[in-house]
């Protein structure tokens, strides 16, 4: 039986080839499509948790809800501590966050001022990237500055701004500090009012030392993320609460969802187009072998037995379509992953939207080649039941006599 | 000759009825499954430009230099009213309005946020946008002190309809200014903007609390059909800043971009898929018929004849698809085009992207005739490949052939 | 029947011009011609305890000097009111702040009193509408009913009166739908000179329990006849030190 279906397959070469390179087609694009789907979400995320979130965040409990100084962490060591004994991290910084006015000479401005370690930062966001102008690393009363916020201010590098806000300690707090670096990531609100000020210097004039607004983490490997921010948890001190990124940027994942839902309806759609025309080929291939069918039934093949045959025939066209779809496909998604595609320009004419990277990534996933390729034999395989209904219609003698 | 031709074809288009009936099915579905996905992507970003159009900037929009930058007070366009007059006397102008926006804090009892005030006319509102349709609560009827709040504001501040709200800012001379005014509208717009930091009030309710010139505006707003307008309007006012909705609105450009890139490939994958069921039928049904064709020949049928025969049964089967898909469309079309989709499931994904979450589709006739020139298309162009089978053939080789 | 409407608008009108008389005598009271202030002030959050101690100049409605001279660190930290607008002088760093609007709920110096309290202290009379709920002996409850277009983001505030000394002994102030946001209890009246003034002042917001302000007025001069040169700006910098 299976030397037979291989026998029909040379034999009706037309639709044999139609149906293989459909297959291959539609698998193949099917499996490069959502790597490259998931690959730009995966690298959307990335990206967003890459300029500042950081893939974990862990805050006194109801900082995020109340805000102010009351809800700080006032213990960074032991927190750090908890993080220096759990295996996955990549590197984790602690981040303290002030408001007050920023004056210079001639404007004054709302800004918000974070006291950030700039080593440990350049670790875990793209902030050191985002440079424009000046230095990203410096020390004493040195700020990194939004390049939007020094155009409000009307500042340069090198230029004195004066600062008056609040100590910890809810004291009064103002210093001047003087702009040595300017940046900007594309985010307007946070270009147009953020600036960061070394650690050290932040703890002197607001009394923050050891204390901080959250810490933040990034893990090696973002699929392992649930796994280490459950083993955190249990070793964290009732009064924190650690946040993901799902959590963080819950409205960002909710937009990544209605991305794949229209990905997967237009690619329903590929398939409803595909499935028509492979039915219509096996349709045509059937009728026109009715009389061969005949021939096959009065020779004592029974019905089941040409049912086997046409699967068959459906079985080895399309395992061998998917299966060069799988390595080719398979292929495209892990080199493009390694080597993502690059628009060469595409950064810069963005660079004013906040787009920082200009590379199209793949996302290569042996789960989701599976499924991919399961779609398409099932597809496949449907398309032989029309046929073979079609088939069972006729008497062996009609069959013989059809033209 | 034609009518004889014409009848033959569509009686031979149906003399395989399952197979041509297959066909037809696949045209029809893969029409009306595209249009949908074509429909509801045109929808999004339509209502998209449509809210930003008339909620904010129409198609042309007018700063002072330097306002976008600085948001002073002292950066308005000092003589709007005679502007506004002037632009409206030009050809093709539509609608003209002028309005005035004041940073400053909103205050209850309970929280306070940096907000904007601004000061508009709702009837030029009205006229420019419709603007009573994003009203969610209560009436444009404000009475004394009425303003209207954006949705996102009036929760952060924990308000109500009815509840007051304390407007501080600075008025032209920098004095602290504080002004009541009570809510008497809730709006949501989908612009973040006006949902989450913005009061409207009547600009006479306040022009004279800011001590502002009757006539001052910080911004000119346009509607008008007419692209080249903008130019003009640069020409004549080179001392303001003159911006285009795509300039004013990147994010939404780049949108619009890649929807028409996504709906062109799919619609050329689409289209090519059908092109190759149509082929296969065709020239199934030419094989077929190789042996009457042999003989039309030796009777002296003209080849021409046969290819006109065959070109028009293709066509014939195409247009019948079409003329099914077309209907199946415009049932779906119409459907989700007033009822929706509702995916407020993930309405917080949507609001991301500044969208509200039930879909509506956008119905063009450009839908119609691409998809109809391009069926007719691929249904002459696939009986190329088998005619010329035919026309290698004598007639006595056909007729030896099929014996 | 008649009658007794007319007696009941009688009282109520008579009740109401009592309720503005006190509240323009209780003000007077506090305020004087002018009055200089030593002040002590605590402040309790959920995790910070600090106090700051002060002086202040005042005279009428409009005009007051602030001077911070405890703790050290803060010392010569200077606040100017003058109408509705705020300066600030911070020796540190040696510039005169303009406080912007978006600044004026904020709360001054991390207490329970916002900026906006500081300049709007004066503007009680202007802005509401004064009425006497209850007698008790000498404690007279009124109700400050904001005034419809008045400015201020309270619905109403009640204010417990000693009439003895016209003094208030508990003020606490509602959002428009009469729900309490915070709490202000005057103790430990004084007499200084011909004016009675409570020395501890307690400040409490109801939505952030843990929170309390204190202040202990340590020192008071009524009508000592300062000079006016407190209230110019260029007292912020000249009166630091």
């Amino acid at each position: 039986m299976f030397y037979l279906a291989i026998k029909n397959i040379l034999f009706y070469k037309g639709r044999s080839i139609t149906t293989f390179i459909l297959t291959y087609f539609s698998a193949t694009l099917f499996i490069v499509y959502v790597a490259f789907m998931d690959g730009s979400h995966v690298s959307m995320l990335h990206n967003s948790l890459k300029v500042y979130t950081g893939s974990i965040q862990i805050y006194q409990k109801d900082y995020r809800d109340e805000g102010g100084y009351d809800y700080l962490i006032y213990d960074n060591q032991k927190i750090f501590d908890i993080l220096n004994n759990t295996n996955g991290i990549k590197s984790y910084t602690s981040r303290i966050e002030t408001f007050g006015i920023a004056s210079s000479k001639t404007d004054s401005s709302a800004m918000m001022l974070t006291g950030v370690d700039f080593t440990r930062e350049s670790g875990i966001s793209e902030l050191k990237n985002a440079l424009v102008s000046g230095e990203y690393e410096s020390s004493g009363n040195c700020l990194y500055m939004g390049s939007d916020l020094t155009k409000r201010l009307n500042v340069h590098v090198g230029d004195e701004i004066s600062f008056v806000g609040n100590a910890i300690d809810y004291s009064f707090a103002a210093d001047i500090f003087k702009v040595c670096g300017t940046f900007k990531t594309g985010m307007y609100e946070f270009d147009s009012s953020s600036a960061f000020l070394n650690r050290e210097y932040f703890d002197s004039v607001f009394y923050s030392q050891n204390t901080s607004s959250y810490i933040v983490l990034n893990v090696n490997d973002l699929n392992e993320n649930d796994k280490i921010a459950e083993a955190i948890k249990p070793k964290l001190d009732s009064q924190y609460r650690l946040y993901t990124w799902q959590e963080l940027m819950s409205a960002m994942v909710e937009a990544m969802e209605v991305d794949s839902i229209f990905g997967y309806i237009s690619m329903g759609l590929f398939f409803v187009v595909i499935f028509f025309v492979i039915l219509i080929y096996g349709f045509i291939n059937a009728s026109s072998r009715i009389k061969e069918f005949g021939v096959l039934k009065s020779i004592g093949l029974s019905n089941s037995e040409v049912d086997k045959l046409l699967i068959y025939e459906m079985l080895i066209l399309s395992l061998s379509a998917i299966f060069f779809a799988t390595v080719s496909g398979g292929y495209l998604a892990y080199y493009y992953e390694l080597n993502p595609i690059v628009i060469e320009g595409m950064s810069e004419l963005y660079k004013d939207y906040g787009i920082i990277s200009d590379s199209i990534p793949t996302r290569f996933s042996v789960f989701t080649i599976t499924w991919n390729i399961g779609l398409i034999l099932f597809l496949n395989l449907l398309s032989v039941i029309y046929p073979i209904y079609y088939i069972r219609r006729f008497n062996p003698i009609e069959a013989m006599r059809h033209v | 000759m034609y009518k004889t031709i014409f009848s033959l074809a569509i009686k031979n288009a149906f003399l395989r009825r399952i197979r041509a009936s297959l066909l037809i099915l696949m045209i029809a579905s893969s029409m009306s499954v595209m249009l949908v996905i074509e429909g509801l992507y045109d929808g999004m970003t339509a209502s998209m430009i449509d809210k930003a159009l008339r909620s904010d900037s129409g198609e042309v929009t007018i700063f002072a230099k330097d306002y976008r930058l600085k948001q002073y007070i002292k950066y308005s366009i000092k003589d709007a009213d005679k502007i506004k007059k002037e632009l409206k006397e030009l050809n093709d102008v539509k609608s003209v309005l002028t309005r005035f926006k004041i940073n400053g804090l909103a205050g209850s009892a309970k929280a306070s946020y940096p907000s904007d005030l601004i000061a508009v006319d709702f009837k030029d509102e009205e006229e420019f946008g419709e603007f009573s349709e994003f009203i969610k609560e209560g009436s444009l009827k404000l009475g004394k002190n009425g303003c209207i709040i954006g949705k996102e504001l009036a929760k952060n501040l924990k308000l109500r309809l009815n509840s007051k709200v304390i407007f501080t800012s600075r008025d032209v001379n920098n004095n602290i200014v504080s002004k009541l005014f009570r809510i008497k509208a809730i709006i949501q717009s989908t612009n973040i903007n006006l949902d989450s930091k913005t009061l409207l009030v009547p600009k006479e309710a306040i022009y004279k609390h800011i001590g502002l010139d009757n006539s001052s505006a910080t911004q000119i707003a346009v509607r008008t059909d007419n692209e080249k307008l903008i130019d003009t309007i640069k020409e004549k006012y080179p001392s303001l800043d003159v911006m285009s909705f795509w300039q004013y609105n990147p994010l939404l450009n780049q949108m619009q971009d890649s929807m028409i890139i996504f709906n062109s490939i799919t619609f050329a994958i689409v289209m090519g898929v059908v092109f190759i069921g149509i082929l296969g039928v065709m020239y199934v049904s030419i094989l077929d018929r190789i042996r009457e064709f042999g003989i039309m020949l030796a009777v002296g049928y003209s080849y021409k004849y046969i290819r006109y025969q065959v070109m028009l049964e293709a066509v014939v089967l195409g247009l019948i698809g079409f003329i099914i898909g077309t209907v199946l469309s415009l049932v779906f079309l119409y459907y989700l085009h007033i009822y929706g989709l509702d995916m407020s499931e993930f309405s917080d994904g949507f609001a991301s992207f500044g969208m509200s979450s039930i879909l509506y589709t956008e119905i063009k006739t450009a839908y119609f005739t691409s998809i109809f020139l391009a069926i007719i298309f691929a249904s002459i162009l696939s009986v190329f490949l088998p005619l010329r089978k035919i026309k290698k053939l004598t007639p006595t080789d056909v007729i030896r052939n099929s014996l | 029947m008649r009658y007794l409407i007319l007696i009941s608008i009688f009282l109520s009108s008579l009740f109401a011009n009592e309720a503005d008389e006190i509240i323009k005598k209780l003000d007077k009271n506090m305020r004087g011609e002018s009055v200089y202030m030593k002040i002590s002030m605590n402040i309790k959050s959920l995790r910070h305890e600090r106090t700051i101690k002060m002086k202040t100049w005042a005279k009428g409605k409009d005009k007051s000097f602030v001077k911070i001279t405890y703790p050290p660190r803060d010392k010569g930290i200077t606040f100017l009111s003058l109408d509705n607008e705020m300066w600030n002088y911070i020796p540190k760093i040696e510039r005169i702040i303009k406080i912007p609007p978006s600044m004026m709920l904020q709360n001054w110096m991390g207490s329970d009193i916002s900026n906006d309290d500081m300049v709007k202290q004066s503007s009680i009379i202007d802005d509401y509408d004064a009425s006497i709920l209850k007698k008790d002996a000498n404690i007279v409850t009124i109700e400050l009913k904001a005034k419809e277009d008045a400015p201020v983001v309270w619905g109403k505030i009640i204010s417990k009166i000693d009439t003895k000394y016209y003094v208030s002994l508990e003020d606490t102030f509602y959002d428009e739908y009469g729900e309490k946001i915070r709490v202000f209890k005057y103790e430990d009246i004084k007499k200084y000179g011909k004016y009675y003034l409570p020395t501890i002042w307690k400040i409490q917001p109801l939505n952030k329990k843990n929170n309390l302000t204190t202040m202990i007025i340590e020192d008071v001069e009524y009508d000592s006849g300062f000079s006016d040169i407190y209230f110019t700006k260029s007292a912020l910098k000249r009166f630091s030190r």
